[in-house]
């Protein structure tokens, strides 16, 4: 098949990849692209506007905080927290997610009972709240950013996946192989899961927007990776000790956010609308 | 003086930048107090006329050319808000799905009332007292209760009795039926059938009556137009065109579906199926010389003129004259009937399922103590309407269910592993919609049985893909093609393919020609007659229509709620039926002959209980 598959023909899907990817890009060569050190202080140029501005200096781009740290340089550094933290949570909350749904899905009964309780309880919680809970237990770090993200995240995949599993076992092909003596473990692997998969793929890339948001929200009240590590929420909290002398600093994080997380919105909505199993078979039909 | 007539008709409709033919060169003319039966397969165009009336056409299709006057006037040029007032009072509609055209969230006597405040009762009382005598003209009981319950409350032949007497209501002068009793029961649908010519004499309205059955057709109605392919082949008197088609797809149809009385006679099973929409524009002679048995090579040659063939019948074919000569094959030598060594035993089956929540139970009994037993090679049919217990009989003996009492017992002793029953039991799913992977081509799909085994080679798959393919009678190539590429009945074969790979000694056909088109049931029945020819093997099917087991089976079961009422030989259960429910089956299957009297029972009258 040299057919250029459907999903790639959208210009949704287009537009979000390749902001992604930039920042990906961005973020992966923060180390040659960045001016400065982010980390590095100079004290006698603090609080500069961007470079285009009167006061600005060609050698901070972005203009500097109120340490004298280059903002540009900052973005580059803490992009790189966003998009592992993107990448990662957002794949261990699906795993983790969509195994317990199609458990739930295909088994149903207790089973099924049991984790939709788990799931109503977890989710009675306010997510950043839950997260703050498992940040101060577990400690700062990236490793724990993610994993506190996951342990807040999977029950969006589980809630929703669970439903289309139900759909999809009813359907007489898995009746079909269940017949045939197939194992269960087979049949949700083989039968289940490819039918699934594009409504998983397009709730990881929204999960990826919501990952990035919960980073921000995590760093800006400190409960993030540790100081000495650049990241956007940071920034902002930073920012806004100094929003009176200087509201760019404030301004960059934010669009930095805005960007990103509008990128993994615009390709999860036009990955759903090109994946969707029920609008794609509509169209088929 | 008509009055509905259509003059050379035609709707197209253009798709990715084509513009298709959909309707071509439809001509008629309905006088009032006649019925007109629309007769065509599945996509042949007939749901397009009344969809014209409406101006409810899809996107991208419109009347090209003709026109369609209504007492006079020209509907097409019409403007809308004419039309829109014409609608629902001088013409009315009786859609397929009763259940989809109610609204599910208002009540049946908000919905009624909405419809007679628009046909001018002002006041809420004047309106409840017509609604009431409607609901009396369609014999549904309660009515006064009736108004206040929710379209899901009520069974989908009430529904469709209630869109009955909303259709009646203003008095149309016209009223489109479109396949109004596909989605019901048997007995319901003649019911169903009854009271439509029953309120159409009544008012003496003019009836347009859309179908796919040619036989039921025959019976209601005065005129009949026969639709392929999006072109009217025949159209003449109901009775003359049943019994002296002039064109070979009429005498295809009839040949096509199984006869209710006389001898067990072979069917006339076309090759192929009706082209698709997107072929229709380059089919430059008939569109049905290809599937033709009497074709010659000018039938390709340019499309054929709707020509008299007697007074007041017209047929497009140059071969009419030769439409008298297409018989049946010759009857088949029937695989020698079942031996009396029984390879299956149900010993007092019974099922009950709860339902409910945590604090109001009930208990439904879907099945009460069934036995029988299945010979070896033998065609066991099961029929009955739906909620007799036919599908949950069929998943007990293939194990997806346990019984909750009584046991079934098989010729060899397996456990109750599916894995073991696997080369015993095999199930053929009625909708091969969805027994198909969408995500598996055809070849891994009927050599599942072998993934299940583990053993085979991929190899040996891929050879015995070809072989199940053959069996079936689909090209070899097909094993390279996803489920959604095939047409209903191959998606069937498959089906069907699927369950053999495992060579069972018993298959459960649970409804498995029900959906299809009688051309295209005709060539699966064959092949299953073929298929017991080449293998040997027991089958129990289950199906609502008793001219198809009349046709297949060697004996038969009559199921009515959970219990078996009556059995025997085929022959025999359906020539002299003794169970009241066995009748009334029988009763409401319009007869062979068109000539013959038909009279389905009708509603018992509104003190009478619901069916």
């Amino acid at each position: 098949m040299t057919r250029i598959p459907q999903w790639m023909m959208s210009a949704r899907v287009l537009a979000g990849l390749s902001v992604a990817a930039l920042i990906c890009l961005a973020a992966l060569f923060a180390p040659l692209l960045a001016p400065h050190d982010p980390n590095e202080q100079t004290l006698t140029s603090i609080l500069l506007p961007p470079a285009w501005l009167p006061g600005g200096q060609a050698d901070f781009p972005l203009g500097t905080d109120s340490l004298g740290r280059c903002v540009l340089s900052r973005l580059l550094y803490g992009g790189r927290i966003a998009m592992t933290v993107a990448l990662l949570s957002s794949f261990g909350a699906m795993v983790l997610g969509a195994v317990l749904a199609h458990v739930a899905g295909y088994f149903g009964g207790a089973v099924d009972w049991f984790i939709g309780r788990v799931v109503d309880i977890w989710m009675s919680f306010p997510p950043v709240i839950l997260a703050l809970i498992f940040m101060v237990g577990l400690g700062p770090g990236l490793r724990n950013v993610i994993l506190s993200i996951i342990l807040v995240d999977w029950t969006r995949f589980c809630r929703v996946l669970r439903s289309e599993v139900l759909i999809v076992t009813r359907r007489d092909y898995v009746t079909a192989a269940r017949l045939l003596g197939f194992s269960h473990w087979r049949i949700i692997a083989h039968e289940i899961a490819p039918a699934t998969t594009p409504l998983l793929i397009t709730l990881a890339s929204l999960e990826m927007g919501i990952a990035v948001i919960v980073e921000a929200i995590l760093s800006f009240v400190g409960l993030s990776v540790t100081a000495d590590t650049p990241a956007w929420g940071q920034m902002i909290a930073d920012a806004r000790l100094s929003i009176y002398q200087s509201s760019w600093n404030l301004v960059f994080p934010v669009l930095a956010i805005f960007v990103t997380v509008f990128a993994f919105n615009i390709l999860g909505d036009g990955l759903r609308r090109t994946l969707d199993v029920r609008l794609a078979e509509a169209q088929r039909a | 003086m008509s009055l509905l007539v259509a003059r050379d008709l035609s709707v197209s409709a253009s798709i990715g930048g084509e513009t298709l033919p959909v309707l071509q060169s439809l001509c008629f003319s309905l006088a009032p107090g006649k019925i007109l039966g629309l007769v065509g397969e599945s996509g042949a165009g007939k749901s397009m006329l009344g969809l014209t009336i409406a101006q409810m056409l899809p996107p991208g299709f419109a009347c090209s050319s003709g026109s369609l006057s209504f007492g006079g006037e020209d509907l097409i040029a019409m403007p809308a808000v004419k039309r829109r007032a014409l609608l629902g009072r001088d013409i009315a509609f009786i859609p397929q799905e009763p259940l989809s055209a109610l609204n599910p969230v208002l009540t049946i006597g908000q919905q009624i009332g909405e419809h007679l405040a628009r046909l001018g009762l002002a006041t809420a009382a004047e309106r409840k007292a017509r609604a009431l005598a409607l609901f009396d003209s369609v014999h549904l009981p309660q009515g006064e209760q009736l108004l206040d319950r929710y379209p899901h409350q009520i069974s989908g032949g009430m529904c469709q009795r209630v869109l009955i007497a909303m259709a009646f209501a203003g008095k149309p002068r016209l009223v489109i039926a479109d396949e109004p009793t596909t989605a019901l029961d048997v007995t319901i649908q003649a019911r169903i059938v009854r009271l439509i010519v029953d309120m159409q004499k009544r008012n003496h309205t003019a009836v347009v009556f859309i179908t796919h059955d040619l036989r039921l057709a025959t019976h209601i109605c005065d005129d009949i137009l026969v639709l392929y392919a999006g072109r009217p082949v025949e159209y003449g008197p109901a009775r003359r065109l049943f019994s002296a088609p002039a064109h070979p797809y009429t005498r295809c149809l009839q040949l096509a579906s199984p006869s209710m009385r006389g001898e067990r006679r072979a069917l006339l099973a076309l090759p192929e199926r009706m082209p698709g929409l997107r072929a229709w524009k380059d089919l430059r002679g008939c569109a049905f010389a290809p599937r033709c048995p009497v074709a010659i090579a000018g039938c390709s040659q340019a499309p054929p003129a709707l020509e008299e063939t007697a007074p007041g019948h017209r047929a497009a074919c140059i071969r009419s004259a030769e439409t008298g000569g297409i018989v049946a094959p010759p009857p088949t030598a029937v695989a020698p009937a079942g031996e009396h060594q029984p390879v299956l035993q149900a010993q007092r089956l019974c099922k009950t399922f709860a339902i409910g929540g945590l604090f109001r139970r009930m208990r439904f009994s879907a099945l009460r103590d069934v036995s029988f037993e299945l010979r070896r090679n033998e065609f066991l049919g099961i029929v009955g309407e739906s909620g007799s217990g036919k599908t949950t009989l069929a998943r007990l003996l293939v194990g997806l269910e346990t019984p909750s009492q009584g046991r079934i017992r098989f010729a060899t002793e397996v456990s109750d592993t599916r894995r073991q029953r696997r080369s015993e039991i095999q199930l053929v799913f009625q909708d091969p919609q969805s027994a198909l992977n969408p995500r598996r081509r055809v070849g891994t799909i009927v050599t599942q049985s072998l993934e299940a085994e583990g053993t085979a080679t991929p190899a040996a798959r891929a050879e015995r893909a070809r072989e199940l393919l053959r069996e079936i009678g689909l090209a070899p190539e097909m094993a390279a093609r996803f489920p959604a590429q095939l047409s209903g009945g191959q998606k069937q074969r498959v089906n069907i393919a699927r369950a053999l790979c495992a060579s069972p000694k018993i298959l459960v056909a649970d409804e498995i020609v029900s959906g299809l088109d009688v051309s295209v049931q005709a060539q699966l029945l064959d092949l299953l007659i073929a298929l017991r020819r080449q293998r040997p093997f027991s089958m129990i099917f289950i199906s609502h229509d008793l001219s198809v087991v009349r046709y297949l089976c060697d004996r038969v079961l009559v199921m009515y709620r959970g219990e078996i009422v009556e059995s025997g030989a085929t022959g025999e259960v359906f020539a002299a039926p003794k169970h009241p429910y066995t009748r009334a089956l029988l009763a409401a299957m319009p007869p062979d002959d068109p000539s013959a009297a038909w009279a389905p029972a009708l509603f018992e009258s509104a003190a009478g209980s619901a069916p």
